[in-house]
């Protein structure tokens, strides 16, 4: 038998492994990308080398620029790395700082870090930054009732907001998983993801077109550490929202029970594992479709919310 | 909190919830091959779910169902559509593709509006049962409400035929969870009423053809031609 785990350093690993597993994660799909095209393609240690690289480069603000250029992105990132306090990283159970916030204070922290970004890339003055927190923002705005409708949809089944009881209540009987209303909740918020992720159909993450950015081309004038620190923010929103589709909706099997060190260091592994199974997907459906022309979004985000909408009226008009 | 169904149940719902996601899938879709594609994967939706009905409740004349079902949905009448038609290239001068009147965005909002007032109209009926999905049938209310839409939003013959067939689906789901029990020869005679659709549809994609050189309603402005 194992020597139990006191819980504030669970609280800790949870926090460690979404920071150090976000650039694996990165890896891991940019390997299965470059293989689904039959490259090589990086290695899957490849985002450590480049941030580590950025952290040695020298940093450069533009001219004009305030302090807040500087401030924001070290915030977003600690504004992403409070996220897996509130949900089910590695246990079932309620961490003590697991309830000082449900979905919606995650999902306002993630539009916080979002904000400080956009707000930087706006102070730069460079019309391609610019556009791209205009777009970004824009285009948050319309999938925004289709998290609200996921949060609605996750309120009425578990009586509830806490990520911690959705993910009991899934994990509770078979019939809770084919329930219509989980799936269709489960895949408009996939939708969102792929959506704030910058994938196909959305953005071309790795592409360099400006005309086609969003995301990406907030931090085209940020460099250096601060560069980095935006990086590895983008990696860190990935991996905690494919966390919240995994360990709260599709599969929040694996987690720890018990404050057992074998519980916890099996929960480490599989998290990551469910993580790389929902990169591939990912990895996937990037090399499968297109990506939508810009004024086409709005119709994929309306599909999103035909989704969650139907999700709610299942439930809440349907009795199901 | 709200209690899980059990798995049959939530099977049949979940069926019956990816019925009303093509049905949806149809209204968007502009072109009549793709709405007929996901008219064939609605129907084989149905069979599988007579197939569930039958597994469960021990109902084998539901297999003979799902089979005739599944020959004469999934193969013969989109088959026999796409034969009317003609090749795919022809589609765009017919006056098919974009023959919307409501922008497809408009089109699927409107549409989750009458979806919800299906929901509201057969979840209000109080059907309950232990081997009734009360959801399903519900569903089965939102898709003739949204089968509808599709057949008044769109401006051709053939995307309101596949709207009267998708609206007999619909019909058809209502009937599995409700009355799974019908006799055979019944449900059957229901299945030739979809062939004489067919050929009332085919006869007037035809005919309207042949005078206008298009699918297209839209120039049908006078009740005497």
């Amino acid at each position: 038998m194992s020597a139990a785990v006191p819980i504030p350093v669970i609280q800790l690993l949870q926090v460690l492994t979404v920071a150090l597993g976000a650039p694996g994660l990165m890896g891991v799909i940019a390997k299965v990308e470059a293989r689904l095209q039959g490259r090589r393609g990086p290695r899957v240690l490849q985002p450590y080398y480049d941030l580590a690289k950025l952290c040695r480069k020298e940093a450069l603000a533009p001219s004009g620029a305030s302090w807040f250029f500087l401030i924001a992105p070290p915030a977003a990132v600690a504004a992403y790395l409070t996220i897996p306090l509130l949900i089910p990283v590695l246990t079932t159970y309620g961490l003590p700082l697991g309830y000082m916030g449900d979905i919606l204070g995650g999902g306002f922290l993630l539009s916080l870090a979002s904000f400080l970004v956009a707000t930087a890339a706006l102070e730069t003055g460079s019309p391609y930054a610019q556009l791209g927190s205009s777009r970004a923002k824009t285009f948050s705005a319309i999938t925004e009732p289709v998290v609200l409708f996921v949060v609605f949809t996750v309120a009425l089944l578990t009586g509830t907001d806490l990520p911690y009881a959705l993910s009991a209540t899934v994990r509770s009987s078979a019939g809770q998983v084919v329930r219509p209303a989980h799936l269709l909740a489960s895949a408009a918020l996939f939708m969102v993801i792929l959506h704030e992720t910058g994938r196909i159909p959305v953005e071309t993450h790795t592409g360099t077109n400006e005309f086609g950015m969003i995301e990406e081309a907030r931090s085209f004038e940020h460099s250096g550490p601060y560069l980095a620190l935006l990086r590895w923010g983008s990696m860190l929103k990935q991996f905690i929202l494919f966390t919240i589709l995994a360990d709260v909706f599709l599969a929040p099997w694996g987690l720890a029970s018990t404050q057992r060190l074998g519980a916890v260091l099996l929960a480490i592994v599989a998290l990551l594992a469910k993580a790389a199974v929902v990169g591939c997907v990912v990895a996937v459906i990037d090399d499968s479709f297109a990506k939508l022309r810009l004024f086409k979004i709005t119709e994929y985000a309306s599909a999103a919310f035909l989704l969650a909408v139907l999700g709610v009226f299942t439930l809440y008009l349907g009795g199901g | 909190m709200n209690p899980a169904p059990g798995v049959y149940q939530g099977a049949a719902d979940v069926i019956a919830a990816l019925m009303l996601l093509l049905e949806f899938g149809m209204l968007r879709q502009a072109l009549v091959r793709d709405q007929v594609r996901l008219y064939a994967a609605q129907s084989a939706m149905i069979s599988v779910l007579a197939v569930v009905i039958a597994a469960d409740r021990n109902l084998p004349d539901l297999y003979a169902l799902a089979a005739l079902s599944a020959a004469l949905k999934v193969f013969a009448v989109p088959l026999v559509l796409r034969r009317l038609l003609g090749p795919p290239a022809v589609e765009e001068t017919r006056g098919v593709a974009g023959s919307y009147t409501l922008s497809p965005a408009s089109a699927v909002l409107a549409s989750i509006v009458l979806a919800a007032f299906g929901f509201f109209c057969f979840g209000s009926l109080g059907i309950h049962g232990a081997d009734v999905p009360a959801l399903a049938l519900s569903v089965a209310g939102a898709m003739v409400f949204v089968a509808f839409a599709l057949m008044i939003v769109r401006r051709d013959v053939a995307s309101q035929a596949i709207g009267f067939f998708s609206l007999e689906n619909a019909v058809s789901l209502a009937a599995l969870v409700l009355a799974a029990e019908l006799p055979l020869l019944l449900e059957t005679a229901f299945l030739f009423d979809l062939l004489l659709a067919v050929v009332v549809f085919g006869m007037l994609i035809r005919a309207h053809h042949s005078r206008s050189e298009s699918l297209s309603t839209a120039d049908l402005t006078r009740l005497r031609g």
